[in-house]
């Protein structure tokens, strides 16, 4: 009989079966799985080629594959299968020590029928004695510090507390405190700004689990990413390899045969490279090895007499290139000192992002908006990083609004607001409130100064030219793919195959002629006289306005149109 | 006490309207204004308002203001003791023009005990509220000590406010230093000024004039009940009567709306609109 949670609740949380393990580690991959992008993001050490979080989740597939299909109420036999699968889908270092906590954990629980506190104890002594001799030179700050620090933990607890809810929430909590040391064990992540990505990951994993066995809903809870706040000035210096040759090759593979010496294949290979990593047993044995030159550990491997099977070899200099690149875009944002309340916006393209920090006092601009909508956590990020105690977060997208409201919510120490401003010019406007706020004597207060600025929200009209990526029918609006279309205040307004053209209806769908000034922010392959040339188009048609022409740089948007 | 004949002496930026100044024999030394390699006295005659600020709009490099010689200042006081015995100088903020020095010089040769100098803080109307309340309290009084009590509580209940319908004059006046700071900024903006003790200082930035507009409007309901309502404007003659029409719950019968002083306007630029305002609290 299988057991569920209000079975285990029955037996007061003190005794868990195979079949509500398996339902734990259902929870561990797909919070991973949830999250993989946030590990990712982390990953500097010991390359940094931003892949922590994929690696541990195809381990934690892998070794879920094993099981998925099993029906195992015998807690040690689930284990070693789990174990095993873990073992044969390893990717990175992060996840080959991962597939060694679970080979750890399996042999600790080899012969046990149900999970109790002090078998828990006994896996995680265990898995951590796994995981440290996994690695030639193990370093601490990484996934075996948190590793450690949850099995101290957790032998602690036992002694006393034998409700299993508890030691999984003490493992949680004990991984997630390890987790916010790692950087200052390992210089690399503070300079890069960031914890451990392993150690994340595995943390990832138990908080999955505890919430599998809470019975809470995996799949629409978000959480705060846990980048440190002082932000390295130097990521870029931080990350370049000290090697001349860069970076290399990460080579893995698994070697089949009889009788294979685990020890002398692992000081074998590690002569030939760094980050050696050589874990199994006389018949299967999985290398991991960084090099510079591949064919050496398959050669090496091959004229040992072994099968090799599972050979992944990647460019990992090139994916420290993708990564730098990758991480530069994200990080264009713009940090500005300002006394008093502070604001935190949102913007894409060179120069409304000079717009919102230089002209109009912007503390700090996350790079994003429509296509790449920033997160909670950037928000508490940014948060983090400005020196200000009073904040107000300006969204400028509505997709964008709900971030900034759960960061409000979330912060701990700092007075946050959110003026929930829904576009570019909208933004715009209340920043304009916002230095009126700022330069009031005395200044006014964070409450006042967002009600000011949210009271500008409404009057200024919005009209966005882009390009329809499909045929669409709306509201009796034929649109072709490719063709441009006018959105007034987020609703698709116009559409057609000129651009000037969509411009002119646009303004007269939104009744331009009652308002006083228009101001077109021209985005990316748009030139300064393109769009002068266009104003005095649109002039002739609207002669009491008053036109303003201002380079955005935005992608997608040729045109973002402030009517005011 | 024995009553005095006093007589008030001002410079041309205060505005006000001639049929006034003639009243009460108020003297007004005229400001320069400069362009075109020609220089233009202002004082009603040699450049008319409605002229100067439809060529304004075109006229670059942008008109340069000055002050008179000190040997005007000289002059109007030799022709003011010819009945007074006291005067009373009241004129334009040391921190943005050359004119109260003119005059500090010019007086210099008559006795320091005869002539009392000051400096509004003020420009415009409200320069121009000091000078007539000055002259009233005077011919009410004959009593130094009065006049220049009335000053002093005039200058603690009034307010100037000008919206701008551009930076682009007062950036190139080159007196006013963060107006000048604003070159090469981006974006276009209204200013809303708050002139107070000679220092022109940035209310408030919109975007449009509409805004700019409704703001005056509040700021001068802020500074009701009034005594004393100046709307002054640049070449705005139609918003200078939206603006009292907005104003009609609060307007005082002597209302005053000018088309204002060429030497202010030239700083302002056209398009302009401002309210100088005297609370009726300077009374008590």
């Amino acid at each position: 009989m299988a057991m569920t949670r209000a079975q285990f609740r029955e037996n007061g949380n003190l005794i868990c079966d195979g079949y509500l393990l398996k339902d734990l580690a259902v929870g561990g991959v797909q919070w991973l799985e949830r999250n993989k992008e946030q590990v990712n993001q982390l990953n500097v050490f010991p390359v940094p080629d931003g892949d922590t979080g994929t690696n541990m989740l195809l381990t934690m597939r892998g070794a879920f594959g094993q099981i998925a299909d099993i029906e195992e109420p015998h807690v040690g036999r689930l284990s070693k299968a789990f174990a095993d699968g873990a073992l044969r889908h390893a990717r990175g270092n992060s996840g080959v020590i991962l597939s060694q906590i679970w080979a750890g954990v399996a042999r600790a629980l080899d012969g046990h029928e149900l999970l109790d506190a002090s078998s828990v104890a006994d896996a995680c002594v265990s898995a951590v004695d796994w995981a440290y001799r996994a690695v030639e030179k193990p370093v601490e700050g990484t996934i075996l510090t948190v590793s450690r620090d949850i099995k101290d933990a957790v032998v602690q607890k036992t002694e006393k507390q034998h409700d299993l809810v508890s030691i999984l929430k003490t493992m949680v909590f004990a991984g997630r405190s390890s987790l916010r040391r790692t950087p200052d064990m390992l210089p690399l992540l503070k300079k890069a700004g960031v914890v451990d990505s392993g150690g994340q990951g595995l943390v990832f994993i138990l908080e999955g689990m505890l919430r599998a066995l809470c019975g809470k809903d995996i799949s629409l809870v978000d959480v705060a990413v846990p980048i440190l706040g002082q932000q390295a000035e130097t990521w870029q210096e931080a990350l370049v390899p000290e090697d001349e040759e860069g970076y290399g090759y990460d080579v893995q593979f698994l070697m089949h045969g009889r009788d294979m010496d685990v020890a002398k294949v692992r000081t074998d290979i590690n002569a030939m490279g760094w980050s050696t990593l050589v874990v199994g047993d006389s018949n299967l044995i999985k290398v991991h090895v960084h090099v510079h030159n591949p064919a050496e550990p398959l050669n090496y491997a091959i004229s040992s007499g072994a099968d090799i099977d599972d050979v992944v070899v990647e460019n990992m200099h090139r994916q420290y290139e993708q990564y730098v690149q990758a991480r530069a875009d994200r990080e264009g944002d713009v940090l500005t000192e300002t006394e008093g309340v502070g604001v935190i916006t949102v913007a894409t393209g060179k120069g409304m992002k000079r717009l919102f920090a230089q002209e109009l006092g912007a503390a700090y601009v996350i790079t994003g908006g429509q296509t790449m909508n920033p997160s909670t956590g950037d928000f508490l990020a940014a948060i983090d990083k400005i020196p200000n105690n009073d904040i107000i977060l300006l969204p400028n997208n509505k997709n964008v609004l709900l971030s900034a409201r759960q960061a409000a919510e979330q912060e701990q120490h700092k007075q946050v607001r959110v003026v929930p401003s829904a576009t570019v010019p909208q933004g715009i406007a209340a920043m304009f409130e916002y230095v009126n706020a700022a330069n009031m004597e005395p200044p006014a207060t964070l409450d006042d100064t967002t009600e000011m600025m949210t009271e500008t929200l409404s009057q200024v009209v919005t009209g966005e030219i882009t390009r329809a990526t499909r045929d669409v029918e709306i509201d009796g609006l034929e649109v072709r793919a490719g063709q441009f279309i006018g959105l007034i205040d987020d609703v698709l307004k116009v559409a057609g195959n000129d651009l000037t053209q969509v411009a002119r209806d646009l303004l007269r769908m939104a009744d331009a002629s009652r308002f006083e000034r228009v101001t077109l922010y021209y985005g990316e392959g748009i030139g300064e006289s393109d769009a002068r040339a266009m104003v005095a188009i649109l002039a002739d048609s609207f002669p009491d306005l008053e036109f303003e022409v201002i380079s955005g740089g935005q992608p997608l948007y040729p045109y973002i149109i402030s009517i005011e | 006490m024995a009553f005095k004949n006093i007589r008030i002496i001002t410079d041309s930026t205060c505005d006000i309207p001639a049929d006034l100044l003639e009243q009460h024999k108020i003297g007004v030394a005229p400001c320069f204004i400069n362009y075109g390699g020609n220089s233009y006295a202002d004082d009603g005659v040699q450049l008319t308002r409605e002229q100067y600020y439809k060529d304004l709009r075109h006229i670059r490099p942008v008109p340069k203001t000055s002050a008179f010689p000190p040997g005007i200042a000289e002059q109007l006081l030799d022709e003011a003791f010819q009945e007074a015995e006291h005067v009373v100088i009241l004129c334009v903020p040391a921190k943005l023009s050359g004119v109260y020095n003119a005059f500090r010089l010019g007086a210099s040769n008559f006795p320091s005990e005869k002539v009392t100098l000051i400096d509004s803080g003020q420009v415009a109307m409200a320069l121009g509220w000091q000078v007539l309340i000055a002259a009233e309290t005077a011919e009410a009084t004959g009593d130094v000590a009065q006049v220049l009590d009335a000053i002093k509580r005039v200058r603690a209940n009034q307010r100037l406010y000008a919206a701008l319908d551009t930076l682009e004059y007062l950036m190139h006046s080159g007196r006013v230093g963060w107006a000048s700071a604003s070159i090469g900024a981006l974006l276009q903006i209204k200013p809303i000024l708050d002139v107070q003790d000679g220092e022109v200082k940035q209310y408030a930035r919109v975007r449009t004039f509409k805004r700019a507009f409704e703001a005056l409007v509040d700021l001068a309901h802020q500074q009701a009940p009034l005594d004393r309502l100046g709307i002054l404007h640049t070449d705005n003659e139609q918003g200078a009567q939206d603006l009292r029409e907005a104003l009609k719950d609060i307007v005082p019968e002597n209302t005053l709306i000018l088309n204002i002083t060429p030497t202010i306007g030239t700083h302002i630029g056209p398009g302009g609109l401002g309210i100088a305002t005297v609370s009726q609290s300077w009374k008590a």
